[in-house]
């Protein structure tokens, strides 16, 4: 059986371009150097991952609530019409199709004056005279934020006799969408800060406990960056380990958000839940990395 | 193999060498001596970029090293063994570990890290004492460790920059025979010393310096 795994062994390595090989072996001597370096660190790891996962929560938390207020802002948005009134004279046909050509604009529906009349003496008791309702175009626009733009062009098309959109309300959506994306950049910000902090005192510490060792390894010739990949890796991994124990706490936030879209019947937004967990995780990767990096630009002469 | 042409360092107002011109071909051995502050220590360091000259020349096989960018100085520190007078071991690591940690991140075969380590051991007599740790070794027993570890990447230069200079007189003795030993084998040995007894027995080049001036630099000299 042994005798098979060395011959086995000696087939495949006669097919790895010694290069190769020396490569293969530096990495696979990194990655051990950085796992040293983290079993050295001792009882000080639990407490950077435990607050590496508090804040990645907290931020996945958010991120994802941030998806949500978006996706319930984007369905009231999507609710939002103008109502464009056609003189007499105009050719609804005609004016629809100059609308449709508008940036921003995504539907424009006819409302025949028929049928505008026949839906209001349907709703309300209206004495029997002749409809005096115009044609009406029902226009969609992709954003809230839009709406006043298509609304100001459409104004002076020919054929518009009169028009109206929930004003207010469009306001509150733009302003409501604004907060959110603010939330989201304030909170990515917070994060990006605590994150390299916390990474950046850690390594400082391993990079004093281990000053002397750097020295002698410096003076012997170890290139600068065989110094520097684990610590950045150490960085990295205290990012990743974080974002996996903050899947834990980030699920239980998940659960509550699909039910709380689930009763206003809104589907939760297209893939949050994979877009939250891969943005923690390049976050927590990201920053943990470059506070590592911070920290050997500053503490370390190499 | 060695050249330093007008070599000036100067710290603040102080001057640690003064226009220094010296040559050392391949294969010499040479001592480095003077009094505490002729300068020694810093013409080792320029030798091996730990310090860069004020102005001045110091080439190394044909390098001017005095500009060489700092990625580039490790590449030059593996090129040549450096001993240094307070061993420099990583004291949580055996002396096998302590000499294979450089040619380790070179990615060369554990089989052939066990062959390099096993045959600088036997170059300073410690083949024994693999798997100690520097603490479990004497002074001179770590120095040789040093040795063993600067000369397991086969360099073509060794510097010692005051090897003896914790050690007993037998143990210095034995840290200098084998420094010799390493020098007939063809290797450039270069060791800055005020141990006027070894100088006197090993009757190498002696270079003298005096407030960082070569006042002296004589072949198969003493110390004077």
């Amino acid at each position: 059986m042994n005798n098979n795994k060395q011959t086995i062994k000696k087939k495949v390595k006669k097919h790895i371009p010694k290069d190769w090989l020396s490569e293969l072996r530096i990495v696979y001597r990194i990655t051990m150097e950085t796992f040293n370096d983290i079993k050295r660190t001792g009882i000080v790891n639990l407490v950077i991952i435990t607050t590496m996962a508090a804040i990645l929560t907290i931020f996945g938390a958010l991120f994802r609530t941030t998806l949500s207020v978006s996706s319930f802002a984007h369905e009231l948005g999507n609710v939002l019409e103008i109502s464009v009134y056609l003189k007499p004279s105009a050719s609804a046909h005609a004016v629809k199709n100059r609308i449709g050509d508008i940036d921003h604009v995504e539907q424009v529906k006819i409302i025949p004056k028929e049928k505008s009349w026949s839906d209001l003496r349907r709703e309300m008791e209206v004495p029997d005279i002749e409809n005096p309702l115009p044609d009406t175009l029902h226009v969609k626009v992709d954003k809230p934020e839009n709406i006043n733009a298509v609304f100001n062009e459409v104004k002076h098309l020919s054929g518009v006799s009169d028009m109206s959109y929930a004003q207010e309300l469009a306001k509150k959506i733009q302003f409501l969408n604004q907060v959110v994306n603010t939330t989201t950049l304030f909170v990515v910000f917070i994060v990006a800060i605590l994150t390299i902090t916390i990474i950046n005192n850690t390594i400082q510490l391993v990079i004093q406990s281990r000053k002397e060792e750097i020295e002698i390894m410096r003076l012997m010739g170890v290139s600068n960056w065989y110094i520097k990949i684990p610590l950045i890796m150490q960085g990295a991994l205290y990012g990743f380990v974080g974002a996996a124990f903050a899947l834990i706490p980030l699920n239980v936030v998940q659960n509550l958000l699909n039910n709380v879209h689930k009763f206003f019947l809104i589907p939760p937004p297209l893939f949050a839940e994979n877009i939250v967990i891969t943005t923690m995780f390049f976050v927590g990767i990201l920053f943990g990395a470059g506070g590592s990096f911070l920290s050997i630009k500053k503490h370390l002469q190499v | 193999m060695i050249q330093l042409r007008s070599v000036t360092k100067k710290y603040k107002n102080t001057y640690a060498l003064k226009n220094v011109n010296l040559d050392i071909l391949s294969g010499e051995f040479v001592f480095i001596v003077g009094s505490s502050g002729a300068g020694k220590s810093t013409l080792m360091k320029l030798l091996y970029k730990e310090e860069t000259p004020t102005s001045g020349t110091v080439m190394i096989g044909g390098i001017n090293i005095a500009n060489l960018p700092s990625d580039k100085v490790p590449n030059l520190r593996r090129c040549m063994g450096i001993v240094f007078q307070d061993y420099k071991l990583l004291q949580n690591q055996t002396v096998y570990d302590n000499i294979a940690y450089v040619i380790r991140t070179l990615g060369i075969s554990t089989k052939e890290i066990n062959a390099r380590v096993t045959g600088a051991l036997k170059v300073v007599g410690l083949s024994d004492k693999l798997h100690a740790k520097p603490s479990e070794l004497s002074g001179g027993e770590q120095q040789r460790v040093s040795i063993a570890r600067a000369i397991v990447n086969g360099p073509p230069l060794l510097i010692a920059d005051e090897p003896t200079g914790n050690l007993d007189p037998k143990n210095s003795m034995e840290v200098m025979q084998i420094l010799d030993q390493i020098n007939q084998r063809g290797i450039t040995v270069i060791v800055s010393t005020h141990d006027n007894a070894m100088v006197d027995y090993f009757r190498k080049r002696v270079i003298t310096l005096d407030k960082g001036e070569i006042i002296k630099d004589i072949q198969a000299g003493t110390y004077e």
